[in-house]
């Protein structure tokens, strides 16, 4: 149930097996049937989640009701509304599994409790959210500077191996692009590689 | 709260189970429920489903699995099974909101087989460390589920636990059911909680209260 969270955990921060007890204790797992929100916008966001299997995505409406894709998650990932989870403000994002999924959850006290009781923790969360800041600002320029194939190639780099497991209306809405200009953008790029 | 809770009830065709079922589908919650009376169990799913349309619920033959996709678990079986149960659920519950409603009455329905200085809430979290146990629901009579308001009093359901946090979620719990939640203290309280309940089905039982009866406290 745990083997993937410490292995994850292991290749940035190298923990003990007294760190790892202690830390297990206040990890939640749990499981999300696929459609099954593990947050709707308006709730405070509880919990950071860890995938251990399955995926996820998280999106925002926009003010005519249409849903944009902002994150997506697999195994190895782990995703929140972070300003929510960390200002307790309500969530502007909503969850949902978009396949049967499992994760380990760490809610906002265990995380808390964790942050004081074992160092290791604290490091690892300062390494994931760094990450999640980097990825933020990348991806907020790139939707600004980058072209639209850029931006395709951009995400195929950073989710290599969950193309294929997706929807393409799905990677349209992460990338702000209707299906058929991402059906373009495949075959365009089919070409230039075949050259 | 927006997001749809998912709540295992485990035990759910008994007496306890099966109202606590039936009145929790009415609220914003996706209900997991496992019993091992499979026939017993798709009838109350067919019930449910026609007092309440859009209820969320489901049917599982394994404690394990759905305590393991649940947010908070009911453990509506008797005393005498939870040992069994716990062992189960143990590494799935962690972290979880788990209700204890059992009370550990003996065959007379003139004790307890509890000693005095613990109670099955108590029992139940040396069993499942690194759960939240909460005493709750095990003041009321299945039938007060129905019928809530009693010679015109709302009936009161008392809560006990160590985690503010849990003892809040599931006082909101108890709001969806109609019963008034009064949070009486931490888990230890649970002994007179069920000591309570003992009171409360002797009487029924002494003065024919025909099993719909409830505490209420009253006060200015």
């Amino acid at each position: 149930m745990y083997d993937l969270f410490f292995q994850m955990f292991n290749d940035r921060v190298s923990l003990s097996l007294v760190d790892q007890d202690i830390i297990k204790a206040y990890l939640t797992p749990k499981k999300l049937k696929k459609r099954q929100y593990l947050l709707q916008e308006g709730d405070v966001c509880k919990h950071l989640a860890f995938v251990t299997k399955g995926a996820l995505r998280s999106c925002v409406l926009d003010e005519n009701g249409t849903e944009h894709i902002r994150q997506f998650a697999v195994e190895g990932w782990t995703i929140a509304d972070l300003f929510s989870f960390l200002t307790e403000e309500p969530a502007t994002h909503s969850i949902e599994a978009i396949e049967d999924s499992e994760l380990i959850l760490i809610s906002k006290s265990a995380h808390e409790e964790l942050l004081q009781k074992v160092g290791k923790y604290e490091t690892y969360m300062r390494i994931l959210i760094t990450n999640a800041y980097i990825s933020l600002q990348k991806r907020f320029t790139s939707t600004v500077s980058s072209s639209v194939e850029e931006q395709y190639e951009d995400f195929l780099k950073n989710y290599p191996d969950i193309v294929s497991r997706i929807p393409q209306h799905m990677i349209a809405s992460y990338l702000g692009l209707t299906p058929s200009t991402i059906s373009r953008l495949r075959a365009r790029l089919a070409v230039k590689k075949e050259n | 709260m927006k997001t749809k809770q998912t709540i295992a009830i485990l035990g759910a065709t008994g007496n306890m189970g099966s109202a606590i079922a039936k009145s929790l589908a009415k609220g914003n919650n996706r209900l997991l429920l496992f019993a091992t009376r499979q026939q017993r169990l798709q009838t109350l799913i067919s019930g449910i489903q026609s007092e309440t349309p859009n209820a969320d619920v489901e049917a599982y033959d394994c404690p394990t699995s759905a305590s393991w996709e649940a947010d908070v678990i009911v453990l509506a079986v008797p005393y005498s099974a939870e040992n069994e149960i716990a062992s189960k659920i143990k590494d799935v519950a962690n972290q979880k909101i788990v209700i204890s409603i059992a009370n550990p009455l003996n065959d007379h329905y003139n004790g307890l087989v509890t000693a005095s200085d613990t109670s099955a809430a108590e029992e139940l979290q040396k069993l499942l460390p690194n759960s939240r146990v909460i005493k709750a629901f095990n003041t009321v009579l299945a039938a007060d589920f129905t019928t809530p308001v009693i010679a015109g009093m709302q009936v009161d359901a008392f809560i006990a636990g160590n985690n503010t946090q849990a003892l809040e979620s599931v006082s909101e719990l108890v709001r969806t059911t109609g019963l008034n939640p009064i949070i009486a203290g931490d888990l230890s309280v649970s002994r007179t909680l069920e000591q309570m309940t003992l009171l409360l089905i002797q009487l029924n039982m002494k003065n024919n209260y025909n099993w719909l009866a409830g505490w209420k406290i009253l006060h200015n």
